[in-house]
């Protein structure tokens, strides 16, 4: 049928579907959150199951607008917007938080927008035959993430223990190692949260 | 009288012994080529580019095998790739070639296709170190014809070549057979660059060859650069088009401080039609180097916007 279809293109005949009482109400829900996807319409659009492109140039020229992958233009040779994973989202994290990360390395500030970069790639650096021995990752210290790699730099893991270090001694109370600042709760004091 | 020869000879010294501006360690532009660290270990020290005193420690990002994140750059067809370092590159019109021993980027799509990139070092390309010098418009980009003097055993020319992709056009000028050679192997490979071993002084040895351009890139450490220019410019350049050249205060004058030098050359560039919009110093990468970007036989304003 109509619905099994993932495009909206169907060739199967035009019969009556099963009457399932579950199975109707099922597919009202289905449809309404596929309906979002780029292609797919619901049967009802349809014509004698086929799916027709509207006649409005303007409805036309929108439908074929969304369809186009986004990119970043000619300028920039069709560099394209992934989809984001949570990985890549870190990697975009931890790139605009790398000033902290090593106390020896400074950076131009990248502008006051915080926004994530939309087109992006992520690459693997590729080390020309001679710098085989003076600059180029074993197989061991390779990673596939920015982050991993970042996190499993051994210099950088000693300055990140010690910073931890110290601003948890700054925040234990009274030298007592026993005693903790969890958070806004224990900093205030008895008699301010009777107020 | 004696030809123009470009950077030739210079540009080899400085490729082989180590550039002597490369003292200064800077968060930008040293991620390129943070692997030829000169002296240190034996891999350093047989480096063709080792660099005499580079960061030293064993830090150093843009090692090979690691992952950067390649964004565009403010300018169209160039990119930056930002790791613990940040790297200036360009996208590699032949993907796994690698062009005089500079870092690629490879990339694969979500789609499954290919794509590398190239790393440019400011310290070794006079355009490069404009970009990050911040220079407001470099008028290459994609699709763009060029015409470049001086282009020695065509390092930049590789990278304009990526800039200006496959719809664009180069046409490198350089008079040195010797660098030549570098040139012309280079732009076997590269559809979009056509060499021409030709003295950029007589552009009618070569008008045959070259086609109208866009921009004039001009890179010819001569005395009287500005008037090779502007010859060059009378035949090829169109009206309306740029000019990119950088200057040498030494190869002009080397009596006069360096700032008199810019303004006399730039004064002379006024006088052949050009019209200078900025000029760029090159300072951390090159010494006693300017970059002036203008435009050529400008159309004239409408009256109605004075």
């Amino acid at each position: 049928m109509a619905e099994a279809a993932p495009i909206g293109l169907s060739w199967a005949p035009k019969l009556p579907s099963l009457p399932t009482t579950s199975g109707g109400k099922k597919d009202t829900g289905a449809s309404s959150s596929r309906a979002q996807g780029s292609l797919w319409k619901p049967a009802s659009e349809l014509v004698d199951g086929l799916f027709v492109p509207p006649r409005d140039p303007r409805k036309a020229n929108k439908l074929a607008r969304k369809n186009v992958k986004d990119t970043s233009g000619k300028g920039w040779f069709d560099m394209p917007a992934p989809t984001i994973t949570p990985e890549l989202k870190k990697d975009l994290e931890i790139l605009q938080l790398r000033h902290v990360m090593d106390p020896k390395r400074h950076f131009k500030r990248a502008g006051k927008s915080k926004a994530l970069p939309k087109y992006f790639q992520v690459g693997t650096v590729i080390e020309p035959a001679s710098e085989f021995f003076s600059s180029r990752l074993t197989k061991r210290e390779r990673k596939t993430t920015l982050v991993d790699e970042l996190l499993s730099d051994q210099h950088l893991k000693n300055y990140r223990m010690r910073k931890v270090r110290e601003i948890q001694e700054n925040r234990t109370p009274g030298g007592n190692q026993k005693w903790r600042n969890k958070g806004k709760k224990t900093l205030k004091r008895a008699k301010d949260r009777r107020k | 009288m004696r030809p123009p020869r470009g950077r030739g000879f210079g540009r080899g010294g400085r490729g082989d012994g180590g550039g002597r501006s490369g003292g200064g360690g800077r968060g930008f532009g040293r991620g390129g080529d943070s692997g030829g660290r000169g002296g240190r270990g034996r891999g350093g020290g047989r480096t063709p580019r080792g660099r005499g005193g580079g960061r030293g420690g064993g830090r150093g990002g843009m090692k090979g095998g690691s992952k950067v994140v390649v964004v565009p750059h403010k300018h169209n067809g160039v990119f930056i790739a930002k790791a613990k370092e940040d790297a200036l590159c360009t996208k590699n019109m032949v993907p796994g070639e690698s062009v005089y021993g500079e870092k690629r980027i490879s990339v694969q799509n979500e789609d499954g296709t290919k794509v590398e990139y190239r790393v440019w070092n400011p310290f070794r390309s006079k355009l490069a170190a404009a970009v990050l010098g911040g220079v407001d418009n470099i008028w290459i980009a994609p699709g763009t014809r060029v015409l470049y003097l001086g282009a020695a055993s065509g390092t930049t020319v590789s990278h304009v070549s990526d800039i200006v992709g496959p719809t664009g056009l180069v046409y490198a000028v350089e008079f040195s057979h010797r660098s030549g050679r570098d040139l012309v192997n280079m732009a076997k490979k590269r559809t979009n660059v056509i060499p021409i071993i030709e003295d950029a002084r007589h552009p009618a040895r070569y008008r045959m060859l070259v086609g109208m351009v866009d921009v004039i890139f001009s890179d010819v450490a001569q005395p009287d650069q500005a008037r090779i220019l502007a010859l060059n410019a009378s035949y090829f350049l169109k009206n309306g088009g740029h000019f990119v050249i950088s200057i040498k205060a030494n190869c002009i004058d080397s009596t006069m401080p360096a700032e008199a030098v810019f303004a006399s050359e730039v004064e002379k560039l006024k006088a052949d039609q050009f019209k200078p919009s900025e000029q760029v110093t090159l300072e951390p990468f090159e010494r006693d180097h300017a970059c002036v970007v203008g435009g050529y036989r400008m159309p004239k304003k409408q009256k109605g916007t004075s």
